[in-house]
């Protein structure tokens, strides 16, 4: 059989590294390409990080870079949670290879376009690139065979905000855009990265002691974000949303409960800026756009991390 | 050497007049005619734009076929209450024989500016969606343009769609406000200059002698029973045609700067609201934006024997 393909669109700091590589670890996965879009680094700083994080896998994936800024809010990187290089400051040599191109944009029309059907994509950043690509070519909701978004936050609070998840708050015009663009659209809420979801110190202990580079480096790279998500967030783990969805997007049994809803994005207010507001009770009576997850098997998310760190 | 423009339209009988118009200017070289919705979708705007070019015989003008809808609003019709169902006052032309550029209308700009720093002036005439995705794809067209002249927008008058909004802009209010706070050197020629402007029907007649004059006089019909519907005289005005005087000949016009910014909510959704003074000590949102250049009053007589000094003598 021949392997699925996907698309992977990043704002690379530290828990889109894990989910890059899970995606790259994974037997019957085939990425074809990274794009890289402005959110929690800057656009320069998240694609060397992405291009670090394909060669520490020992990969070839090209890597593009798209868009620098959100369609029309001002950037906001979010160093106080990934650490300054957004790696947790480890400072990671810098990679071998250049980025493979800055038009993103254009090569996930490509990609998507040469083989409609056939790719899925999972975004972990804000939704810059893919409204920009929706918008120049609206048939490409079309072409996606699926999208997994980590973004939003379902009837549970925000992270950035009391109304806000980080990665729809950034750029919520984006988000709108997508999410009534017509493409099928999973949206995995960060919610499902807290309680047993989170890696406890233990789970991250024997991680570490798979002696593998990549999970070291998996591990290393997050102590930043895990000491602000224990003092702000209120965790108690490691919360890791990006490689929660990365999980869903590679064995979908991982997402226990999904449903079907009216989903809008805040994006007049600043009081519910980037608000995932979805309708549970259908009391809008407009047609369902968005596919919401709901539950997850904790067990099972981290069964697919320890195998692809292994 | 002639001002390279690219023209960003949605055609539509003033943008008929502006196109013919820069056609028959040798200020002006047409680089490209890129199409966005308006007056009419996007794809009659397609269409009329390469039948345009082939009734003057300058089909190597590439058009590229631009934005079906604005950015984050929905489009619901174009206005063909004003231009007629075919955008062109229902003026028979014949269906085009050629195609457009393979490209999106964005890419088009990208390309084309990027491949000619400094060089090209973007005039768009219709919504600014084209214009903003292009600077969202490749924000260096901000250092890499000549400049941009927008028609469209009402600084100091009431719209025309609404008492705040003008039809361009209130088309896709969130392009139009990237497009005038993007940092680049913007010209704005908005109502303010173009309802002042009037085109009156032995004005219009003046126009025929030649197969040109003899088109735009054939499409006034349509857009003169609008005015005079509307505006209660039989005189149109002279939106789209402005900003190619302004290019031809930038003394037409008086102009001041500041910094503009559109409403993107409420009940003035798309109203183009300029800092006209600058005095405002507390910090506010048209703080730090560079001024436009906004024209406050215009030469309307002088405008029109331009007009039709360029219309008269066309090939």
């Amino acid at each position: 059989m021949s392997p699925r393909r996907f698309i992977i669109d990043t704002d690379t700091a530290s828990d889109d590294a894990v989910a890059l590589i899970m995606a790259l670890h994974w037997p019957d996965v085939k990425v074809d390409a990274i794009t890289v879009v402005a959110g929690n680094m800057p656009l320069a700083q998240a694609s060397i990080n992405a291009r670090y994080t394909v060669e520490v896998c020992g990969k070839a994936t090209p890597v593009y870079e798209g868009a620098a800024r959100p369609l029309l809010r001002e950037p906001a990187p979010a160093a106080w949670f990934h650490g300054a290089d957004g790696m947790g400051d480890m400072h990671y040599p810098a990679p071998q290879q250049p980025p493979a191109g800055q038009d993103a944009i254009q090569q996930l029309i490509r990609h998507f376009g040469e083989a409609p059907g056939e790719i899925s994509l999972v975004t972990l950043g804000p939704l810059t690139n893919i409204a920009l690509a929706l918008a120049m070519e609206p048939r490409l909701a079309g072409w996606v065979k699926a999208c997994y978004v980590m973004g939003g936050n379902a009837c549970y609070v925000g992270n950035v905000t009391p109304a806000a998840e980080y990665n729809i708050w950034c750029d919520p015009e984006a988000a709108r855009l997508v999410f009534h663009s017509g493409i099928k659209l999973l949206m995995m809420g960060w919610e499902h990265s807290r309680g047993e979801a989170e890696l406890l110190q233990d789970e991250r202990a024997q991680i570490y002691a798979l002696g593998t580079q990549r999970a070291q480096f998996a591990i290393d790279c997050n102590q930043h974000a895990l000491k602000v998500g224990r003092e702000l967030q209120g965790g108690l783990g490691l919360m890791l949303p990006d490689p929660v969805t990365m999980a869903i997007a590679l064995d979908e049994t991982v997402c226990t409960g999904r449903r079907m809803h009216y989903v809008d994005v805040a994006c007049d207010n600043e009081v519910t800026r980037g608000m995932t507001v979805v309708d549970q009770l259908n009391v809008t009576g407009k047609p369902p756009n968005v596919e919401v997850c709901w539950a997850i098997d904790s067990a099972r998310w981290k069964a697919i991390l320890r195998q692809t760190l292994t | 050497m002639p001002q390279k423009i690219i023209i960003d339209t949605d055609p539509g009988i003033d943008d008929a007049m502006a196109i013919l118009f820069a056609l028959n200017s040798p200020e002006l070289e047409i680089v490209g005619l890129t199409t966005i919705f308006g007056n009419v979708w996007t794809q009659t705007g397609t269409h009329n734009a390469l039948r345009l070019l082939e009734f003057a015989g300058r089909s190597e003008i590439p058009v590229a076929h631009g934005a079906d809808k604005p950015l984050f609003i929905p489009f619901d019709e174009p206005a063909t209450f004003v231009h007629g169902q075919n955008g062109l006052g229902e003026v028979p032309l014949p269906m085009p024989t050629t195609q457009p550029d393979p490209r999106s209308a964005a890419q088009f700009i990208v390309d084309t500016v990027m491949a000619d720093p400094g060089a090209i002036t973007l005039v768009p005439i219709g919504p600014l969606t084209n214009i903003a995705l292009a600077l969202m794809i490749e924000p260096r067209l901000i250092e890499n343009v000549a400049g941009v002249v927008v028609m469209g927008g009402a600084a100091a008058v009431n719209g025309n769609v609404n008492p705040a909004a003008e039809a361009n802009i209130w088309h896709d209010p969130h392009a139009a406000d990237r497009v005038f706070t993007a940092g680049w050197e913007v010209t704005m020629v908005g109502l303010d200059v173009t309802m002042k402007t009037c085109m009156d029907e032995a004005f219009l007649e003046s126009l025929r002698g030649n197969r040109t004059g003899d088109l735009l006089h054939g499409m006034s019909h349509f857009y003169l029973d609008f005015h005079a519907q509307v505006y209660g005289e039989r005189t149109c005005h002279t939106h789209d045609p402005s900003a190619i005087a302004y290019l031809i000949d930038p003394t037409l016009f008086r102009t001041r700067r500041g910094p503009l910014r559109v409403i993107c909510e409420g009940i003035a959704l798309g109203q183009t609201l300029w800092d006209q003074h600058g005095h405002y000590e507390l910090p506010h949102a048209w703080k730090n934006h560079r001024p436009v250049n906004v024209c406050v009053d215009v030469d309307a007589e002088r405008l029109l024997t331009l007009y039709r000094e360029r219309i008269v003598t066309a090939a």
